[in-house]
């Protein structure tokens, strides 16, 4: 049974501030006194492609890194890895950083080293297993930033997905920390713009969930299971960043939610987001619930955690 | 860009992280070398420009000539309009002051976005060169390039480390026109340019005798890898060979104060301090320099390099410069050198000794050899610094400074580097002066269009800020100090008693 804890968006005032909420989650969720002076820290962060508007402010993000500064008395490494559009030609790196820096995101402003995760090519890292021989993929090639780093956070903003369902801990810790080359074998074909008029049909969607969460298998084989993760529910659009565009978030944004179990923190967030959706957004999440059932219950099967879980909510 | 020619991965065979060796990571290479690539001058002596560094009005301000120098060198034509330009830079190790200024790159930065290139900044990660290096470490390196005030606010372009976070993000080239090296790799930032502009700090340096333009390709556009291999690393036996650790007799074991230092200087742990002298291994060696270059900078003589590592090293590094010159169709990299603080080591020394001569000046260049032999002569040309370790070492005007104060000289680089089709020795000079008119006089500045005193004259008719004041209190003061007082402060005359 996974343990969620959730600090809503009630009672904001001078001394409980959208910071202050984020610095208390880390605190009631023990994290920080695990980290010992030395470990270097990588916070897996979103940076949202070119057009879509409803990205993390760069504060959020800071309030953690500074955090994890205070505690390991080191610059934690923030990290993200190159987008889907286009990949051989368009998603250099320098481009790409072309693009965060639009989005705000910066060392100054994020508190920590920005690298993209896997290098300038997005293909630097290493070969981890997924698991057992029964594994569609047998291994996955983690970002550097990622595998090299002692431990991991995963600060995910939570969105609909078109493919996955939901973006959240599970998309962000797994999938997403991958090598680029890594993703478009992931990805096995799939067109991840559905915009386009190509949905892939019932069954190869199917399969492409199954690889992904073999894929955060790899990358927590490649932490040892140091990974922890803290789910941004704000703004919650119907896409994810990686698009080229952002319609209105489907509800309200209810505050911050952390876990170590993916699997529990992201049962609990669409449970969260789909019981305050606003009526012009409810659409958009009961549309997605019938992959977020498949995403949970694959991943839960697979060993990544618990759909049991017990919340915590703190206001 | 093609695929890469590899073997599937066995996935379902792997039942722990994969440690990649040669054979595995050949195959997962592949060659970025283009068809075209060759140095930029086919026949005669190649045209090189230079600005001195004097400046006395707008015109001559060192940036502004450095702006002229990108085009009278045609260094603008390298690149086509939405290319992908890599501007290498050296960022310089903690602790460096004597690095180059961001402005000389911003204003790089600037013509290149102007004439339709996308710029982005790189240098690659280095060896672990010594215990406290903070540039092996990309995120380290980082925090040094910020500290030197290279960031993308600066150049308002991305800053990036070439080789990715771990050293590992690279391209291997071939190099069977290689002297001594037939392979080397590229840092894949700087590999999948479309063209690049080189800015270097040319000084000194303590391998390779001099730094330039060549080094920044050399050395600067090699990942880990591609360093290790320039370094010549396990050339030979270990026991009497240049690519290994020279340990000598000289070391006092534990008894040395920087003993725990120098056991910390190794990231592989291959030799250990004893009660006399130093335990070695060479099989877990790979010649990153830290255990030498940490026992020299403390002083002591028990770690050191093989007499005749030093000329080896600069023709391997010419042969590692032609692995990165081939990533780039012909007459698609432009350079330029800044004789600037012409201090006697490297910009990944964590100091910097006083300068061996005064600034010499910014020469720019599209044939890299021409551009190191002109530089060179021009420093060797220059008065040798009061104070430096030039003129302790009695090095005179017209000496092969580098040769006199690091060892050898410089032109092994080049003869070498002109030998494998780098470029040629030969240079035509031209002495760029600027002509103060008002043209050139506003073209380089922050607003070239509108004089910032025409601002301001809009600014003071809808709000005088000085008027609302005026007049200023004007009080009684003592007007033998302000007339006369001053006078007999002469600073050679000394002040008057009393």
């Amino acid at each position: 049974m996974g343990e969620v804890i959730w600090v809503d968006m009630q009672a904001i005032g001078p001394e409980n501030s959208v910071g202050h909420k984020i610095r208390r989650l880390l605190q009631e969720a023990g994290v920080l006194g695990g980290l010992d002076a030395g470990a270097r820290v990588a916070l897996k962060i979103n940076t949202a492609e070119e057009g879509y508007e409803y990205g993390l402010r760069p504060a959020f993000l800071r309030t953690v890194a500074e955090a994890v500064t205070n505690a390991t008395e080191q610059i934690p490494t923030l990290c993200d890895g190159l987008k889907l559009v286009d990949y051989w030609r368009r998603m250099s790196g320098s481009s790409f950083m072309d693009v965060v820096s639009r989005q705000g995101y910066s060392s100054d402003t994020l508190g920590g080293n920005f690298v993209i995760n896997g290098g300038f090519s997005g293909d630097e890292g290493n070969i981890y297993p997924c698991g057992g021989a029964d594994t569609v993929l047998g291994g996955v090639e983690v970002g550097a930033a990622v595998c090299r780093s002692d431990r991991v956070w995963v600060l995910a903003h939570v969105t609909l997905h078109p493919l996955l369902g939901v973006a959240g801990a599970l998309v962000n810790g797994g999938f997403e920390c991958l090598v680029g080359r890594e993703r478009t074998r992931v990805l096995a074909g799939i067109d991840p713009y559905p915009f386009n008029g190509s949905r892939p049909g019932r069954s190869a969607l199917s399969g492409f969930r199954h690889r992904a969460l073999e894929g955060h298998l790899g990358v927590r084989q490649a932490l040892e299971g140091r990974v922890f993760y803290v789910n941004y529910v704000w703004d919650v659009t119907p896409q994810p960043e990686y698009f080229p565009f952002s319609e209105a978030p489907v509800g309200p944004s209810q505050g911050f939610l952390a876990s170590r179990d993916p699997v529990a923190l992201d049962a609990v967030t669409f449970d969260v987001v789909a019981e305050t959706a606003s009526p012009g957004g409810r659409t958009a999440v009961e549309s997605a619930r019938e992959a977020v059932e498949e995403l949970l219950s694959v991943a839960e099967a697979l060993g990544l955690g618990s759909r049991t879980y017990t919340l915590r909510r703190l206001s | 860009m093609s695929e890469p020619k590899c073997e599937p991965t066995k996935w379902h065979e792997l039942t722990a992280p994969v440690v990649g060796d040669r054979e595995h990571y050949q195959k997962k290479s592949w060659n970025p070398v283009k068809h075209t690539w060759g140095p930029y001058t086919q026949k005669g002596p190649a045209p090189v420009w230079f600005a001195d560094a004097n400046a006395t009005n707008w015109t001559e301000s060192m940036i502004a000539k450095t702006k002229d120098l990108f085009y009278e060198a045609k260094l603008n034509e390298c690149f086509e309009k939405g290319d992908e330009v890599a501007i290498k830079i050296h960022y310089g190790e903690w602790n460096r002051t004597a690095v180059l200024r961001p402005e000389y790159i911003a204003a790089i930065v600037e013509e290149v976005r102007a004439c339709g290139g996308h710029p982005y900044v790189v240098n690659d990660t280095t060896l672990s060169y010594h215990i406290f290096n903070s540039m092996a470490y990309s995120s380290y390196q980082m925090e040094g390039a910020i500290r030197h005030g290279y960031t993308s606010a600066t150049f308002k372009c991305p800053v990036i480390v070439a080789d990715g976070f771990s050293g590992e993000d690279d391209y291997r080239v071939e190099l069977p026109e290689g002297l001594i090296l037939k392979e080397t790799y590229i840092g894949r930032a700087v590999a999948e340019a479309d063209a690049m502009i080189v800015i270097a700090h040319a000084r000194g340096h303590a391998i390779t005798m001099y730094g330039g333009v060549l080094k920044q390709l050399g050395i600067g556009c090699q990942s880990k890898r591609g360093k290790y291999i320039t370094h010549l690393a396990h050339w030979g036996d270990p026991h009497d060979a240049i690519g290994w650790p020279k340990f000598t007799d000289q070391c006092p074991g534990k008894a040395c104060k920087f003993h725990e230092m120098c056991d910390n200087s190794c990231p592989r742990q291959a030799h250990r301090v004893l009660e006399h002298g130093k335990e070695w291994y060479p099989e877990r060696c790979r010649l990153c320099y830290s255990c030498q270059v940490t026992c020299i900078f403390s002083g002591m003589g028990g770690i050191t390099f093989e007499e005749n590592y030093f000329p080896n090293a600069m023709i391997a590094h010419a042969d590692a410069a032609l692995g990165a010159l081939k990533c780039f169709e012909r007459g698609k990299v432009g350079f330029i050198n800044c004789a600037i603080d012409v201090v006697p080591e490297c910009d990944c020394f964590p100091w910097a000794n006083k300068a061996i001569c005064p600034d010499v000046g910014i020469l720019a260049s599209k044939d890299l050899v021409a551009l190191e032999e002109a530089t060179l002569d021009l420093i060797d040309q220059a008065p040798v610094s009061p104070g430096s370790v030039a003129e302790e070492k009695g090095c005179k005007v017209g000496d092969d400074k580098f040769r006199v104060v690091n060892g050898f000289s410089p032109r092994i680089t080049m003869a070498a580097a002109e030998k494998i089709g780098l470029g040629t020795r030969q240079y035509q000079l031209t002495h760029h002066e600027p002509v103060l008119t008002p043209e050139n006089a506003a073209k380089w500045q922050i607003r070239p269009d509108q004089p910032t005193t025409v601002r301001l004259r809009e600014t003071f008719h809808r709000n005088d800020l000085a008027t609302e004041v005026m007049p200023f209190r004007r009080e009684a003061y003592n007007k033998e100090w302000v007339w006369n007082e001053w006078k007999k402060f002469d600073p050679f005359k000394g002040e008057p008693a009393g």
